[in-house]
């Protein structure tokens, strides 16, 4: 399976948006070529294209017989404002100076990502193009190192997703330049804390969210002891982002659960615990190096030892005071990193809304998941958060194509 | 025009978000009500918890469910409870928020400004007419609810305004990722 690992980028937009990129109507005018410096010089001082830097300002047409036709755009014609009196008065005095004819044109309202798209976008008016230059580790490709990496941490989550022989969503961020653990956690809809089963036996804390803590166990349906592949084989109505309403459908309360919330998705839990984690590391001045090394020893191992890193990274829940008294001084040993950047998120399900949104709020960098969410998921499926330019923050976001009997073999 | 009932739900929500400012949380708060009594309320506390997804919303929310689980209501009963409950909130739920309250199956939400970066109710998302078929009769993903904005965003959009001009350089990231179109914060962020 190690050499078949294919992980697929997924990208901000949809292929087919290619024919239907959104537009603008602009002012534009045919100028004389011989004031056609003069024209621009003032246009970019009198009325820049703030949200339309990737549109040319002027365009040369051949018309029929070889002559040449310079095409300038004015301004933005905004809705309802078509009218040629509301333009700014400098504007009208250029446009009454050189005679011009003002009218109404289209042009691509956003940037082109692709070769492809930019090609489109000329056809209406010239834009430019400028293939990205900021790149998120991986869109450009994995290298066999990494894809090796993606693969081991997924199967983690999918080792979580399926260890109660049921199958949940599960979510494991990652510090990718340490390869490293952060926090992991799976659904914990049905019981955040406590169940009848004796494993579970943690008094109710943030920090519940490790493998075995966090595993689910849902006091209506009695843990199977073999994990049959026929067993597994139902239509994963358990996991939480696939069916975001599916607890609503239940009937029964069980007294031995203590605790269930519908909103504790995989990605909302890990990343409740990467903030505990956060406000542990960082809850004091003094002391935060060797607390880190401690942490940093027990992750190497923490496959093996869960409950002992368990305790050293979530020991202090909630330590507000010591967190606000937490001064922001040049010498601090450890650079305390904002929220996830940097990090990355294993899922074996695409997100829903929620969690993706979730997930932007928090600043992961990359999203890795399995399967995709038909039915809610957020990035790709139904929505696609990622290509949301108002967002402050974006991700990329990967496929990691993995044959659904991952989901079967992994406990038997 | 607002009712003087939506009015006063909203005012506690204000209230709430002063709560939030007075802690140098970005300043955003929210009542829930039901039977036209407020049954829990909540603030933003993302800068204090390290975690970003702390909304107003959430917190309330989470009093709610510890509440009613105390109480020994069911799932279904408490399915059965938010679908009488409304929210008030100074800003427009973002798409975390407004999906999550979909999921909850609220019956509707009063919100003051909108939020044009982040907005799940209109803005950027319209998750509350979540009207997407679910497939192969499959569960709907989440419940539609009704959404009226603009109520005392005057006041929403102050706070704001001052929680921004206090300057605290620590929180400066977290006025954006509540989508606030304060230009300066934002040259900050790009630069």
């Amino acid at each position: 399976m190690m050499d078949q690992c294919l992980v697929v980028h997924i990208p901000d937009k949809q292929p087919h948006d290619l024919h239907h990129q959104p537009t603008e109507s602009v002012f534009a005018s045919a100028i004389d070529p011989k004031h056609a410096n003069q024209i621009v010089r003032r246009l970019n001082q009198i009325a820049p294209l703030e949200d339309l830097r990737h549109v040319k300002r002027i365009q040369k047409k051949v018309l029929e017989g070889g002559q040449i036709e310079l095409l300038v755009i004015l301004c933005l014609a905004h809705e309802g404002n078509n009218q040629l009196d509301n333009m700014p008065p400098l504007l009208q005095e250029l446009i009454s100076s050189h005679q011009l004819s003002p009218f109404i044109t289209k042009v691509c309202k956003y940037a082109a990502t692709s070769k492809e798209e930019w090609q489109e976008q000329c056809k209406f008016w010239p834009t430019s193009y400028h293939p990205r230059t900021y790149n998120i580790d991986g869109i450009t490709g994995f290298s066999e190192e990494d894809s090796q990496s993606v693969l081991k941490f997924m199967q983690s989550a999918v080792e979580m997703a399926t260890s109660d022989g049921m199958v949940v969503n599960a979510a494991v961020i990652v510090d990718p330049s340490a390869k490293q653990i952060i926090s992991s956690a799976c659904d914990q809809i049905f019981s955040w804390n406590t169940c009848k089963d004796n494993n579970c036996y943690r008094k109710p804390e943030l920090s519940s969210s490790h493998p075995i803590s966090s595993s689910r166990c849902n006091p209506h349906e009695p843990l199977h002891s073999n994990s049959s592949s026929n067993q597994l084989k139902q239509s994963y109505t358990d996991v939480a982002c696939l069916y975001p309403r599916q607890w609503t459908e239940q009937q029964s309360h069980s007294q031995s659960s203590y605790y269930w919330h519908p909103l504790r998705h995989a990605a909302i839990v890990a990343i409740e615990s990467s903030a505990a984690r956060d406000r542990y590391l960082f809850s004091s001045e003094g002391n935060s190096e060797d607390r880190y090394l401690e942490l940093d020893s027990d992750n190497s191992s923490w496959t093996s030892s869960p409950a002992k890193r368990q305790k050293t990274v979530c020991a202090n829940g909630e330590d507000d005071d010591r967190l606000n008294a937490h001064s922001q001084t040049s010498d601090q040993p450890l650079a305390r990193p904002y929220l996830c950047t940097g990090y990355d998120i294993y899922l074996v399900w695409e997100p829903c809304a929620m969690c993706a949104m979730a997930l932007v709020h928090q600043r992961i960098r990359r999203i890795f998941y399995a399967f995709p969410n038909p039915n809610a998921g957020a990035l790709g499926s139904v929505h696609r958060l990622q290509g949301e330019k108002s967002l402050n923050h974006h991700y990329a976001v990967f496929r990691v194509l993995l044959p659904e009997e991952a989901l079967h073999k992994c406990h038997t | 025009m607002s009712s003087p009932e939506t009015l006063t739900f909203m005012e506690l929500a204000i209230q709430q978000a002063k709560l939030a400012l007075d802690v140098l949380e970005v300043p955003v708060g929210c009542v829930i009500v039901e039977d036209g009594k407020v049954i829990a309320s909540g603030r933003n506390r993302t800068t204090q918890t390290r975690n970003a997804t702390r909304h107003a919303e959430m917190e309330a929310v989470d009093v709610l469910l510890g509440q009613w689980q105390k109480h020994g209501l069911s799932m279904s009963e408490v399915a059965e409870k938010f679908s009488n409950c409304s929210l008030y909130v100074t800003c427009e739920p973002c798409i975390m928020c407004a999906s999550a309250l979909s999921i909850l199956g609220i019956k509707e939400v009063f919100y003051g400004c909108s939020n044009d970066k982040f907005g799940g109710c209109g803005s950027i998302l319209s998750l509350h007419l979540s009207n997407t078929t679910p497939l192969n009769n499959e569960v709907s993903p989440g419940k539609c609810f009704k959404c009226t904005g603009g109520i005392m965003a005057s006041e929403a959009v102050l706070l704001f305004r001052t929680f921004y001009e206090q300057g605290n350089p620590n929180v400066t990231d977290m006025v954006i990722s509540h989508g606030l179109r304060i230009c300066a914060t934002v040259a900050f962020w790009a630069g």
